[in-house]
Order: C-alpha cells, then sequence, then structure tokens
C-alpha cells in the first residue's frame, strides 16, 4: 500500500515536470507579448517595451526562463518557509497573492453548485434508474439533456434577464395575478401526475392535490405580499418537520420500525420548540455559532434517537438525526427570511436583491443573516447554471450503475430472501451504485479548481478561469503555470485519492504494491 | 397504530404548539435586529479591469482603470476636459511661463492642498513627479545592457529629460523647471491627474525607503548627479530604493492596511477595494481646491463583458457603463427604459498606409491606389451599425473633437479622396497593373471588412491585390519590414499635446512604418516641437497635416466609435474621447 502510494506520488511528480514545461512553452509561444505596443504610437514606444520586456524577462529563452521560473516555484515545496515563488503577472502581481485571490472566488461559485449538482444528480438517477422507462425517467433524461446541450453564457444570460432582472421588478409589487397562479398549479399538478406513476387515480389524485396546493400557496403569497415580507412560521414548520420525519425514517429504517418514526417526530418537535426558543440567540448569530448549533441539532437528535432505542439502535439513531438536521435547517431557513425585509430594504440594495455580478454588495454593512442573504443572492444565479449544465452527467451515472445493479445477482437474491424494497434499495443496491461515482467525483474536484471559465466571465466572478484567460491574452506564462500547477496537483491528488477509495470501498479491489 | 407515551406526550405537545403558533403566526415573530445600512449618493461605474495599483504612472500600473482611480483621487495644475482643451485649475496651484529662452516654467502649490493625512503637498512632491517623468537619473543603455533605469514610468520622459535638476522656491511649495531647449508640450510636462501626475507623496516614499522624511528626498535627489548612459555610474542603492518604492510599493489589488499608501489629494479617496470586485470611492473631506463634487461615494464595479456591464446597468447594480463599443451593446442599450446613451468617438482611428517603396514608390500610384479607397462604404458598413452619424475621418493629424480639425480638413486636400474615382485612378495608372500586398489583422473583423471593401474597388481600377492578412500575434511585429505594400490598422491620437506627431510623420520616426520622408513637413516638425504656443502649433499642426496629404500617404478611415451608457437617475456624464472618459467631470456626477 505505502510503496503504491510513494510510486504513485513519483509518477505525478514527474508527469507533473514534464507537462509544466510543454503548456510553459507553448504558453510562451503563443504570440507576442509586445503585439500591442508594437503598432503603438505612443512618443515612449520603445521605453514602455523595453519595460515590458524587463518586466516578463523577454530576454531570456522561453526553456531557459522556464528552468528559472522552476526554481522559484520549488522553493514551494518548502513548508512555512514562506519562500514561494511563481514569478509575478504582467501587472506586476506576485501569482501566489493572485491565486489567493481567485482561488477563494472561484470556490465560492463552484463548491455550492457542484455540491447541489452531486446530491440533485444521483437523486434523479436513482429514482429514474428505478422507474426505468417512465413517463418520469423520458421527462428527467429529456430535460438533463436539454440543459447539458445548451450553451451556459446564453442560459446565464437567460438567468439574470428573467431570474434577476425580472423577479426583482416582481418584487417592486410581488402581487401574482390568479391567472399565474392557476396556471402554474396546473403545470405542476400535470408534471407531478406523468410523474407519480401508479394507477391512473393514484396519478389523478397526486395531481390533484399538487395542483390544489400550489394554487392555494400561491394565491396566498400574493394576497399576503409574501415575498415582501416572508417567513415560515411555527406551523409551517410543524408541519413540513412531521413530513421530514416520516420521509426520513421511511428511507432510512422504514415505517415498521416504530422507535426510529417516533425519535424522528419527537426530533420535529423539539425543532418547533426550539424555534421560540432560540430566537434571541439566533439575533447574535455569526457564522461559527451556526456551526456549532447544526452539530449541536444533530447531535441532540442522534441523542434522542439513542434514547428511543428500539431493536436496532443505529437506525434510530440515524434518522433523528438526520430529521434534526433538516428541521434546523427550516429554523435557519425561517430567520433569513426574517431578515429578508431589512436585506430588501437595504439602501445599497435598493429594492433589486438578486444580483447579475459579483461575489456581494460593496459595503454592505449588516448582521450575519443579511450578509449571508446577501451571498446567497450573488451566488443563486451562477449557481442554478452550472447545476443544470452539469446535471446531466450525474444524473445519466448514477442511473446506468444503478440499473446495472439492479440487475445483479445478489439483489435478485436479496429480494428472494424476502427482504424489503426498501433495504434491498437503500441497503444493497444504492451504496454499490456510488462507488463508481468516486472517480467521476474526483475527476469534477479537479475541474472545480480550475474554474468555470464562461460562467465566471458572465458573472463577473474573477477566479482561476479568469486568470487563467488573462495570462493566456497577455502571453503571459506565470499566471498560466500558477493556474496550471494548482489544478494538476488536485487532479492528480484527487486521482490517487480516488483509486485508495475504491479499494477501500470495495472488498473486490485490492491495491498490489 | 399503536403509540407508546412518549409519542402521546410528543402528539400533545406538537398540537399545543400549533395552537399556539397559529395565533403568532409569521406577524408575531421576533422582530430581527438587523443593522441596517446608511448612504447617501452613491453612483456605481462600471470598469472593464480590475484595480491594481495607486500609482497609475508605472509601467506595470498604467491600466485604464487605475488611471481612473488616480484621476479621481488627485489633483493637479490642470485638468483635460471633453472639447480636449487644457483647463487650468487654480485653485490647487498655478503654472507660469517665466521665460520663453531658455523656457521656464514655475509651479507652485497653493497653500492648504493637503494629503489626506494632513501633509501639505510641496515641493517635493512636486520633485518626485519631475524625477519619476524626467528619466533624469537613467544610466542604462539598451544595447550595452549597462546602467540603470531607475524609475520604471509610463510617462514620455523625452519633456522633462530636457531640464536641470529643478529649483526649489523659499516657501517650500514650488519648484521652477528650466528646458534646455524649447518644449512643445510643456504644459503638460507634470501629467494630469492619474497619469503621471502629483500623484505619489514623496513623504511617503521616502519614508518607506528609509528616509528620514521628505526633506531627506529632496537632499538624495540633489546629491546625486544626472545619468548618462555613455557613462554609466554604479547604482546608486538609495535611489534605487526609492525608485523601486515608487515603481512596486503602491501596487496593490486590496486596501492596504497602511493609510499612507492611498493617500489623496484630489476630490475623491479609496475607502475599499475588494480584490477584482469593487473599489469604493468616498469624498476627501478636506478638498476645496478644485471642482466640488456631488455625489458622496462612488462605487466601482470590474464588470468585464459588455453584456454583462448592460445587464448591471438594467438591474440597477451600477449607474454608468462604459462597455466595448459593437453593434449588439447599442441595441441592447437602445432597448432599456431610463438609460441615457452616450455615443462618441474615441481616440483611436484606423487607417490605411502605403509604403513608399516597392509599387507605391511612384507616387501616381500611391494617389491612383488613395482614389479607389471606398471610405464612405467602409464607414457604412463596419461603423454606422454602431453609429449611424459616423462619417470617414479626413485628418491626418487632428480629430473632429480638436478646434483646429474643421480648418485643417478644407484645405489639406482630403476632399480629393472623399468618393472613390476609379476612372481617375485608371488614368493615373496609365495601364499599369501592380500587384500590392495588404497587411492587416485578420482576427479584427472590422480589419477584414476594411480589406475586402478596399480590394473589391482597387480591383477594379487595375491593382492586383494580394491578402496579406496576418494573425493577431504576428501582424504588429511585421510593421516596417517591408514584407508588405499597404496596411490598415489602429493608431490613438494623442488628443492633447502635438510630440506624438513626428512619432509618427517624421522621416526616422520611431512609429513610422511606411517610410514617409519628407521635408517640408520634417522641417514644419522640427519647429513644432519647439513651438511652446498653442495657437502657433494648431497653425504648424495644420501645416504638416496638408504636407502629408500632399505626398499621397494613405488615408485614415474611421475613428472607433465609443460607447457609454448611464441611468437617467444619474446626471453631469458626457462623452470624453481621451483615456479618462467619462471620468473626466467625475466631480459633477449627480444623483437626481
Amino acid at each position: 500500500m505505502l510503496s503504491y502510494v510513494v510510486r504513485r506520488l513519483a509518477t505525478a511528480a514527474l508527469i507533473l515536470l514534464g507537462a509544466s514545461f510543454l503548456v510553459y512553452l507553448l504558453t510562451a509561444s503563443s504570440g507576442d507579448p509586445l503585439a500591442d505596443l508594437r503598432a503603438s504610437n505612443a512618443p515612449n514606444r520603445q521605453q514602455l517595451m523595453d519595460a515590458r520586456s524587463q518586466l516578463l524577462d523577454l530576454d531570456t529563452p522561453a526553456p531557459l526562463r522556464y528552468f528559472k521560473w522552476l526554481g522559484g516555484a520549488a522553493q514551494c515545496l518548502v513548508p512555512f518557509a514562506g519562500t514561494c515563488d511563481l514569478g509575478k503577472s504582467v501587472t506586476g502581481q506576485p501569482i501566489t497573492e493572485a491565486l489567493g485571490i481567485a482561488l477563494v472566488q472561484t470556490l465560492t461559485l463552484v463548491t455550492g453548485a457542484t455540491v447541489l449538482a452531486i446530491l440533485i444528480g444521483i437523486t434523479l438517477g436513482i429514482v429514474t434508474a428505478l422507474r426505468q422507462y417512465s413517463a418520469l425517467d423520458y421527462g428527467v433524461t429529456f430535460m438533463a439533456f436539454l440543459f447539458f446541450s445548451l450553451p451556459i453564457f446564453w442560459v446565464a444570460v437567460l438567468l439574470k434577464e428573467f431570474g434577476a432582472i425580472g423577479f426583482n421588478n416582481f418584487l417592486r409589487n410581488p402581487v401574482i395575478p390568479l391567472p399565474v397562479s392557476l396556471g402554474t398549479g396546473i403545470v405542476l399538478g400535470v408534471v407531478v401526475a406523468v410523474a407519480a406513476g401508479g394507477e391512473i387515480k393514484r396519478r389523478l389524485i397526486s395531481g390533484g392535490v399538487v395542483f390544489a396546493l400550489v394554487t392555494a400557496v400561491m394565491v396566498y403569497f400574493s394576497a399576503t405580499l409574501w415575498f415582501k415580507n416572508p417567513g415560515l412560521g411555527p406551523v409551517v414548520i410543524g408541519i413540513a418537520g412531521v413530513g421530514m420525519a416520516f420521509a426520513v425514517t421511511t428511507l432510512v429504517s422504514g415505517l415498521k420500525n416504530r422507535k426510529a418514526l417516533q425519535a424522528s417526530l419527537i426530533v420535529a418537535g423539539l425543532g418547533v420548540v426550539s424555534w421560540f426558543v432560540i430566537q434571541p440567540l439566533l439575533a447574535q448569530a455569526t457564522g461559527l455559532m451556526i456551526f456549532l448549533l447544526a452539530i449541536a441539532t444533530v447531535l441532540v437528535g442522534v441523542g434522542v434517537g439513542y434514547l428511543m432505542g428500539g431493536y436496532d439502535r443505529g437506525q434510530s439513531m440515524r434518522a433523528a438525526g438526520i430529521t434534526a438536521f433538516l428541521v434546523g435547517g427550516l429554523v435557519a431557513l425561517d430567520r433569513f427570511m426574517q431578515a429578508w425585509p431589512t436585506y430588501f430594504n437595504n439602501s445599497r440594495v435598493r429594492g433589486r436583491p438578486i444580483a447579475t455580478i459579483g461575489a456581494g454588495t460593496p459595503n454592505l454593512q449588516g448582521d450575519y443573516w443579511v450578509l449571508t442573504i446577501d451571498t446567497f443572492t450573488h451566488l443563486i444565479l451562477p449557481t442554478v447554471a452550472l447545476i443544470l449544465v452539469s446535471l446531466a452527467s450525474y444524473t445519466r451515472f448514477t442511473r446506468s450503475s444503478m440499473l446495472e445493479i439492479m440487475n445483479m445477482d445478489y439483489i435478485r437474491t436479496a429480494r428472494a430472501k424476502g427482504l424489503s424494497e426498501r433495504s434491498v434499495i437503500m441497503g444493497h443496491a444504492f451504496r454499490n451504485a456510488l462507488i463508481p461515482l468516486a472517480t467521476i467525483v474526483a475527476f469534477d474536484i479537479g475541474a472545480l479548481i480550475g474554474g468555470a471559465v464562461i460562467t465566471e466571465s458572465v458573472f463577473s466572478v474573477h477566479g482561476m478561469g479568469f486568470l487563467f484567460l488573462d495570462g493566456i491574452t497577455h502571453i503571459d506564462p506565470n499566471p498560466v503555470m500558477g493556474v496550471f500547477l494548482c489544478v494538476a496537483v488536485t487532479a492528480m491528488v484527487f486521482n490517487l485519492i480516488a483509486d485508495l477509495a475504491y479499494s477501500a470501498l470495495d472488498p473486490r479491489v485490492r491495491i498490489k504494491a | 397504530m399503536r403509540f407508546g407515551r412518549i409519542s402521546q406526550a410528543v402528539g400533545v405537545l406538537a398540537i399545543a404548539t400549533l395552537a399556539l403558533s397559529a395565533c403568532a403566526g409569521n406577524t408575531g415573530s421576533p422582530s430581527p435586529t438587523s443593522g441596517g445600512a446608511q448612504e447617501g449618493g452613491t453612483i456605481g461605474v462600471a470598469e472593464t479591469n480590475g484595480f491594481s495599483s495607486f500609482n497609475s504612472g508605472t509601467a506595470d500600473g498604467n491600466s485604464d482603470v487605475n488611471g481612473h482611480i488616480g484621476y479621481a483621487t488627485h489633483s493637479n495644475f490642470l485638468y483635460i476636459d471633453d472639447k480636449l482643451n487644457i483647463v487650468k485649475n487654480e485653485k490647487f496651484g498655478k503654472y507660469e511661463k517665466l521665460s520663453d529662452d531658455p523656457l521656464t516654467v514655475k509651479y507652485t502649490v497653493n497653500e492648504g492642498v493637503k494629503w489626506s493625512d494632513g501633509t501639505q503637498v510641496s515641493a517635493a512632491d512636486l520633485l518626485l513627479t519631475w524625477a519619476s517623468g524626467s528619466a533624469y537619473y537613467d544610466d542604462s543603455n539598451a544595447e550595452k545592457k549597462t546602467g540603470t533605469t531607475y524609475f520604471l514610468t509610463a510617462a514620455d520622459t523625452s519633456g522633462l529629460n530636457l531640464t536641470d535638476f529643478p529649483e526649489i522656491g523659499e516657501d517650500n511649495r514650488s519648484i521652477t523647471l528650466k528646458y534646455s531647449k524649447p518644449f512643445a508640450d510643456w504644459e503638460l510636462a507634470l501629467g494630469f491627474a492619474g497619469n503621471g501626475g502629483i500623484d505619489i507623496p514623496a513623504h511617503v516614499v521616502a519614508q518607506k525607503a528609509g528616509l528620514k522624511d521628505a526633506q531627506a528626498l529632496v537632499d538624495l535627489f540633489k546629491s546625486v548627479k544626472r545619468g548618462d548612459p555613455a557613462a554609466p555610474k554604479p547604482v546608486n542603492a538609495q535611489l534605487k530604493k526609492v525608485a523601486d518604492f515608487w515603481s512596486t510599493g503602491f501596487d496593490s489589488k486590496t486596501l492596504p492596511s497602511d493609510p499612507n499608501l492611498f493617500l489623496s489629494n484630489g476630490p475623491y479617496i479609496v475607502k475599499d477595494v475588494v480584490a477584482e470586485q469593487s473599489l469604493t470611492l468616498v469624498r476627501n473631506k478636506d478638498y476645496n481646491w478644485g471642482p466640488t463634487p456631488h455625489a458622496d461615494e462612488i462605487v466601482v464595479r470590474t464588470i468585464g463583458s459588455a453584456p454583462a456591464q448592460v445587464q448591471a446597468l438594467k438591474n440597477g447594480e451600477v449607474d454608468i457603463i462604459n462597455p466595448q463599443a459593437s453593434a449588439d451593446t447599442v441595441e441592447q442599450i437602445k432597448a432599456l427604459d431610463g438609460v441615457q446613451l452616450l455615443q462618441g468617438k474615441q481616440l483611436s482611428y484606423d487607417h490605411l498606409d502605403l509604403n513608399y517603396s516597392g509599387p507605391f514608390a511612384d507616387k501616381d500610384v500611391r494617389t491612383a491606389f488613395m482614389l479607389t479607397v471606398p471610405r464612405k462604404d467602409i464607414v457604412d458598413k463596419i461603423i454606422k451599425k454602431i453609429d449611424p452619424e459616423a462619417t470617414p475621418l479626413d485628418s491626418q493629424i487632428f480629430v473632429p473633437a480638436q478646434a483646429a480639425y474643421a480648418d485643417s480638413v478644407k484645405n489639406n486636400g482630403s476632399s480629393e479622396y472623399q468618393d472613390v474615382n476609379v476612372d481617375k485612378a485608371k488614368q493615373l495608372l496609365a495601364g499599369k497593373t501592380p500587384t500590392i500586398r495588404i497587411m492587416y489583422n485578420k482576427d479584427n473583423p472590422n480589419r477584414v471588412d476594411a480589406f475586402s471593401l478596399i480590394r473589391e474597388s482597387a480591383t477594379k481600377a487595375g491593382f492586383k491585390i494580394v491578402d496579406g492578412g496576418l494573425g493577431k500575434a504576428d501582424w504588429s511585429a511585421h510593421l516596417g519590414d517591408g514584407s508588405y505594400d499597404a496596411t490598415i490598422f489602429g493608431w490613438i491620437n494623442s488628443g492633447v499635446g502635438v510630440t506624438g506627431t513626428p512619432q509618427i510623420f517624421k522621416t526616422g520616426g520611431g512609429s513610422n512604418f511606411n517610410g514617409l520622408s519628407s521635408p517640408d513637413a520634417d522641417k514644419l516638425m522640427d519647429e513644432l516641437i519647439i513651438t511652446t504656443d498653442k495657437a502657433k502649433q494648431d497653425e504648424l499642426q495644420t501645416k504638416i497635416d496638408a504636407a502629408i496629404w500632399s505626398t499621397s500617404y494613405g488615408l485614415p478611415l474611421f475613428q472607433s466609435p465609443d460607447v457609454k451608457a448611464y441611468s437617467d437617475q444619474i446626471s453631469g456624464v458626457t462623452a470624453m474621447p481621451n483615456q479618462t472618459g467619462v471620468w473626466w467631470n467625475v466631480w459633477d456626477w449627480a444623483r437626481k
């Protein structure tokens, strides 16, 4: 095992060396960094050309310049020495500093989107695999491929037009006309009726219920100007909490495990109680406090599950823990909604909350809730855009992997010995279906660091993709190499991790040194 | 369904809470204590590039956005208005020409003009501006690779380099520059705010370079002799330290923790910078030595792509945008409600140059070729879709924004080339069919269009046109190497000042790529660069313009269109062709 890792790392280092040499030469020879100045009619043209040549060290041939760069980059291997030198960009900024800024911007932009895309993609993949060739399956496949094939700059521009500008205009007077409410209700009702599966009667009932619910909610929202002053309140939290308790229990242990269900319900009740208790505390919230509260919430849930016990204590703890987390999320969501009017009416926001550019409203001041809402309103559109285009690969991947597993002999055996469908899917199939995803997720993390060039440019986020592109346009190898190093190292490390994870996840795979 | 006792208790509890909360609803929820932000008169401006340096006068710091921020945070003896006139700012100080021969100029800063840390703007600051913009101490020789370049400035040093070490006034607020020969652009010698002006506080540079105070810096400057590239001296370590700090010490993408690094002596001061995202300017509260700003705060947002700028304007995130001009952008802006579109012209212009060699050695051939260039069609095809009122540019030296343009075009001979005249061209060619290779940047669609139209028209007169278009990375390296006969590319008119003229048109000028050598024009240019009177300069330039046209130099084609837009909740924004852009009257911006 150890020798395997060492061997892999050594190969990785060699690959990195060769690839970096190639990338450096390619970038350096991709054009003429003095091109714009050569055509200049500035009286000090020569002086400017000399200055740039000196800054980029153009008198040294590119292969030699690479080794100079390598000399500086090698110092990055010395930990904590602070001697890391990746050169300077054409504006004289040290690359290490530029990378620091760009990484933060890229990660804020892509992390949420990737995590959500993975979660939603896997869920859709599993569901469509279980309902293979159903209307739902075709519908999801159609949508996934539709979004997959849309150019992201176009999706992003449309999102900005309707999701930001249109929605902000709507918020000025958030009244939904009745036909719109009815129409939305009908559309969603039909979608649910088609997707629900089962007999006609069951489909009609679910479609009808959804139609009535959606229309009622929208009329209610419109009548109370809910979007101006949103909130859930304990009633909705309570109802949703009970629903979640049932849903989570169904998935984790099955409703037959009464103790687990009771634990989840208790936790949901506790959540509603906590809504009343915790408000003064939430008024002082900080990021750390929310994090600690989240952990505490899960621990309380697990604790309740432990006390309830039952024939499978683990299942109770899991169900209650997950329910606690979700209900806690609702309480937090409600608190965000309470802060919404303050954010909305803030003079910096000017009543147009959804942003089209950047990562935050400049100079916005406010408490944790207002600032976090600000981050959300800036991230929501790029996140949606990225999710839409990357959903397809996860959905399809999970679907095919799940289908393959569902046709395995051991699944048939499990069914034959009388296991419930839930434990066949959740216990036997689902986990194994996730193993191949380790590869794709590991790859995506490399891509994640590389940034989303187009999305970044449409939403004016100056992240890794921008840095890379900027380096290429200025024929400036240093930023390009900085981005390349980060991406390459992450990709290699995560590939290694994926391989190791494989052997940990799948007992059939053994790493032989 | 049988629930245990606990579940029953939970049920009761849940029902109780629901009952309680039903009365409470959301209106009864604890009122949030979120803190609000306060403001008054904020204006948002979009910039294409990210801010990177508080010294926009350095070779790496002279980007457009740095210049704009420098302009808003500094003052000078003058600024340039949207008609490209020099406007004196006597509240800051005054400059006066003491004598014409030798040219002697005295600069005096008014008392009470202060950096934002309270230090008076003094002779030391003027001296630092002079030292950084004069290359006085440099003794580097690019060919032999000897000597040192101290200050890495973006400014043209040829003017201030003519001066001796300045004389410092007794009030310590004035310096006197004595030129060894007259210098035409003497008024612009100390630049303007954000452009090689009095932007960098000497006392800060002195401190950061390990000197005691500004006086120590002045003493250092006094003690070092003028550099001589022919006889380079060892590096002066202390001066090098000063120059290095000046060149790179103010580079920062974020707000430095040391406020000395972003001192202001102008209407605004930087309050906050979020790297690559935004920069906030607030009023400089002491400022009363220039036009008074209206807005309390200006927020600069970095938005690279043009459609993103338009959408941000539509969504109210910015109030003023300056996107790259294109027909799409103009259409998008026109479709917006409550937005004013400002169409103007940039100082950059496209032109066709003919080499004075090869097939074009014969003046008649050049004239014939010029007669075939469909300038109106080119403007129609390339520019009209952006700016419907665009017309071809008719002067080699002036742009319409300059007062002298109208007079110059009347007599410079451009009227001959208003319309295509194939018959006359054929006459001049007298049956010859010269092969002409035209070089241009084929990655620039405008140049490709211009080339196609010229080829089509010139072929009719009997020219054989060879497409010499090259990729964007290659074409400029071929300028002046004789591998082509004609070329289409862009230049930037300096707008104010005349030293740019000989750079292009003088025999052997640094950007004279086509080998123009006109003794008449050379003589006039020799006179021009030592003429210090504006009216006389215009007169000379008018003559030079005509002299160049008379040699059948080639043709100016069109000025690049400039597109800006602003929300109609803002007033005071006007079009401005030079690099300062809309920022030139930042003090007039106001929220209605």
